[in-house]
């Protein structure tokens, strides 16, 4: 009986700890219920982030976020609508005749967070932490071709290149690494690579609160040189799952569901049709392609690529699959960027026009067979996509339908998406998906991949005949410093491409956003990986 | 008793060593570069130059044989690395985000045991009668609703429609209540049915019907007795799957966005962080272990028939 009771009292004793550990480790708040977050405060919004904002470094990668880098920091120059390149944190610009000296002129009366002066000196210091890491960086064209900065007085300070790169003022836009922090947060060595002290910068808005993987609240910084937020805060929750997040904004614990890829396109259209909040897409920001690969002999005839682009309807799967999400793209870049407003005449869907350029190639229907045969050979294609992508299965899936109906056979294969891009790299693919980098990356980063070995778009276009020739239009555009010139060339490269269908534009990306309707004044941004939120505005009820 | 212990703790040398070595031949199996992975997540289009410089810094640019034996090294010197995507210590992150897993493991364990002992007790004792029949039905939902679904359903329900729980997060009591059933369900299933099981069990013993004749009260036999002895069952049960719930955390953090270990985990994967990875199999591998050792123990306490001699032949 002695030794039951203590067992008792063992039992007893361990079910009090667990709820001790429980409760201790949890604080007396009452629930978060839907009502919290808008009585907190009227003049704040909440919305989801799959990811932890990260260290809020300026000049490092993963796993600091975009959306809250560009909250604190800013750039020299910003990325606005169509391309065009406006003053920010410098005032004005020069560029030298020969494109290698580039002079800026600061912005007055800027100041950082601790106070400090936004100076030419701390301009330095800046690309100097940067440049100490610059291998990390060297996928970024300017960071390749930059020798040094120069202070000239305390207000202007020149970057001297090493050979001409007209794109550089557009890398100067990008969210990292090129964005500036203040004196205090720099570590005593002045490498930032590893690691920041505090996140001091110049932007509109100042880190306030912040638990890992939980939750960042910002707040408006009070001190902000430009147009001050319409928002007193900004609260990012950290939602790693989409579904999630979905219920959580029905609740009404989030006020906005922004980011690529935050929301499937089945929510999205879910809670648009409740009529009950409000959604946009917006402008195209990038286009949704194949690539036929010109390297596999049957698609080294254009005869068969047009074909291809014939063969499907394009504006139905579009429609069919994305559910009205993506719109149906005829360019291979959009309209909205710069230098990509060429003539071009939209590929119709025409299975007759298909087959004939089929049997002008030599791929002939045998009687009684469904696959063209040329020599002996069936005209047999694979078309790889990413497994964990449901819209380019959907898309493959439809394309082996409908190419079937002109003669084609078109082998499906999910694969991993890295080793889609190995596969990719290495030329080993017949049919592949593939996307250009948007804003403010295009057109120079697409012409680049056009003309340079080692993405696996160049090598897939090295049959064309005028390839020798497209690769010194490249080169030739992203050194040119004459901006008529550089528009030439750019028409001329992109009106290839468009003739040669290696690339089949299928459709225009967007992005989504969902928000209460109780928020106003949403705006895209041009880049797509700036913040949305100076605009924004809150109705009071 | 010592030497037993001592050689239970020695056969987890292996058995670290065996998990060890096939999670570091399935990581290697798959066709996906870590550092590809690395930069992709980074939103940098990779270059050869980069990739090369990043498996250098990732130690993979080295031949399988060598990797092996250093992750060998290091992982007995419990030296996870730093994480590929944080570049802070593997430890640090794992330590800060072990609490919240843990709080909801035992949570659900708590509530586990809260609703299957009296449930399994009650539906053995009343047979066949309208408990019985609600504990079979909750054992059979429980053992087949998927977690991620039942997660889902919960919210919609309860916090977003009635408005009684949180959606996502963690903070206050409230936020335990859906992850914790949600986590509980499965237990609940098993521990209802294998109490329900050994009560009857129980009481076909020839010691309750001597304790009837005694006149002993029908309610002290039940409890003093008969419920005594046929939860040890489940206690063994309990203690095993104190690992497989940690590790069944992973699902329910991601549905309720609970800042845990399991959540880590699921991003680690994605990115290929393979110090990550590691540190969490053999974490993993140890928590079974000594959970099954602590089962002994507590069985053999428990249950004096089970001899050390007998123990350390097994």
């Amino acid at each position: 009986m002695h030794k039951f009771k203590s067992k008792k009292s063992i039992l007893l004793a361990s079910i009090t700890s667990i709820f001790l550990v429980l409760t201790g480790c949890t604080n007396n708040e009452t629930a978060s219920t839907s009502n919290e977050s808008t009585e907190e405060s009227a003049n704040s919004i909440t919305l989801s982030w799959p990811r932890d904002i990260g260290s809020l470094n300026p000049h490092v990668y993963n796993p600091s976020q975009l959306l809250t880098q560009s909250m604190v920091y800013e750039p020299l120059v910003s990325y606005e609508d169509g391309g065009e390149i406006q003053p920010h944190l410098a005032e004005s610009w020069s560029i030298s005749e020969d494109g290698l000296e580039y002079t800026f002129k600061l912005r007055e009366g800027v100041k950082f967070t601790d106070g400090s002066p936004f100076n030419a000196e701390i301009v330095k210091k800046n690309f100097d932490a940067v440049l100490k890491n610059k291998s990390s960086h060297s996928w970024l064209g300017v960071i390749n071709v930059l020798e040094e900065i120069k202070v000239v007085d305390e207000m202007t300070f020149k970057m001297i290149l090493s050979e001409p790169y007209y794109p550089a003022i557009q890398d100067l836009a990008l969210v990292r690494p090129v964005r500036f922090l203040g004196e205090s947060g720099f570590p005593e060595d002045g490498d930032t690579s590893k690691g920041i002290t505090e996140p001091v910068g110049t932007g509109p808005w100042v880190l306030e609160d912040y638990k890992k993987d939980e939750y960042a609240t910002f707040a408006r910084n009070p001190d902000y040189w430009g147009e001050s937020p319409e928002l007193e805060k900004v609260t990012i929750k950290i939602i790693p799952d989409a579904e999630t997040r979905v219920l959580a904004f029905e609740k009404g614990e989030l006020d906005l569901i922004y980011g690529e890829g935050a929301i499937s396109m089945d929510s999205f259209n879910y809670l648009k049709e409740t009529g009950d909040y409000q959604t946009a897409s917006s402008n195209p920001v990038g286009t949704r392609t194949l690539l036929l690969n010109s390297t596999n002999e049957k698609l080294a005839d254009l005869n068969v690529r047009l074909a291809l682009q014939h063969g499907f309807d394009k504006a139905a799967m579009v429609e069919g699959i994305t559910l009205g999400l993506e719109e149906k793209a005829d360019n291979i870049l959009s309209t909205n960027f710069p230098y990509t407003d060429i003539e071009v005449e939209p590929v119709d869907y025409n299975t007759e026009k298909a087959a004939a350029y089929l049997d002008e190639a030599g791929w002939k229907l045998p009687s009684g067979k469904t696959v063209r045969e040329k020599e002996g050979q069936p005209l047999e294609l694979e078309i790889m996509y990413d497994k964990t992508d449901p819209i380019q299965k959907a898309m493959s899936e439809t394309l082996q339908a409908e190419w079937s109906a002109i003669g084609v056979k078109l082998n499906i294969k999910g694969e991993e998406l890295t080793t889609q891009i190995e596969r990719r790299k290495a030329g080993k693919f017949d049919v592949d998906f593939w996307y250009n980098y948007g804003a403010p990356y295009d057109p120079h980063s697409f012409i680049n991949v056009v003309a340079e070995k080692g993405w696996g778009v160049s090598e897939a276009h090295s049959n064309l005949p005028m390839k020798a020739e497209l690769d010194q239009q490249v080169q030739e555009a992203l050194a040119s410093t004459d901006e008529t010139k550089r528009k030439e060339l750019y028409g001329s490269i992109l009106t290839t491409l468009q003739e040669q269908s290696v690339f089949v534009p299928i459709s225009y990306i967007k992005k989504t956003v969902v928000y209460q309707n109780d928020v106003k004044e949403f705006i895209f941004p041009a880049n797509r990986d700036e913040q949305p939120f100076n605009e924004i505005e809150k109705a009071s009820n | 008793m010592a030497t037993y212990l001592i050689k239970r703790l020695l056969a987890i040398i292996p058995i670290v060593l065996f998990a060890i070595f096939l999670m570091f031949i399935l990581i290697r199996l798959s066709p996906v570069d870590p550092a590809e992975a690395y930069l992709a997540a980074a939103n940098i289009h990779p270059t050869e130059g980069l990739l090369a410089e990043k498996r250098q810094e990732f130690g993979l640019d080295q031949s399988l044989i060598v990797q092996y034996f250093q992750t060998v090294k290091n992982i007995v010197q419990l030296d996870f690395g730093n994480s590929y995507v944080t570049n802070t210590p593997v430890w640090q992150e794992v330590a800060a985000r072990m609490p919240a897993t843990i709080q909801l493991a035992l949570s659900s364990i708590l509530l586990a045991v809260i609703v299957s002992v009296p449930l399994g007790f009650l539906s053995a004792v009343y047979k066949n009668s309208l408990i019985d029949h609600f504990s079979r039905l909750l054992s059979y939902l429980g053992a087949s609703i998927p977690q991620f679904w039942l997660g889902y359903i919960l919210i919609f329900f309860f916090a977003v429609k009635l408005d009684l729980f949180p959606v996502e997060g963690r903070g206050t009591w409230q936020h335990f209540v859906l992850p914790s059933v949600t986590l509980s369900m499965a237990l609940i299933a098993i521990y209802t049915r294998l109490l329900r099981a050994s009560v009857l069990e129980e009481l076909e013993e020839v010691y309750v019907l001597y304790a009837r004749t005694r006149g002993i009260k029908e309610k002290a036999i039940m409890v003093k007795h008969v419920l005594r002895i046929a939860i040890s069952p489940m206690l063994t049960g309990l203690g095993m799957n104190l690992g497989k719930l940690l590790t069944g955390t992973i699902i329910v953090e991601q549905v309720f966005s609970w800042p845990g270990f399991g959540r880590f985990f699921i991003e680690a994967i994605f990115n290929r962080d393979i110090p990550v990875i590691q540190s969490y199999v053999v974490l993993a591998a140890c928590l079974f272990i000594v959970c099954n050792l602590i089962v002994d123990i507590v069985q053999l306490y428990l249950d004096p028939r089970i001899s050390w001699k007998g123990r350390t032949e097994y």
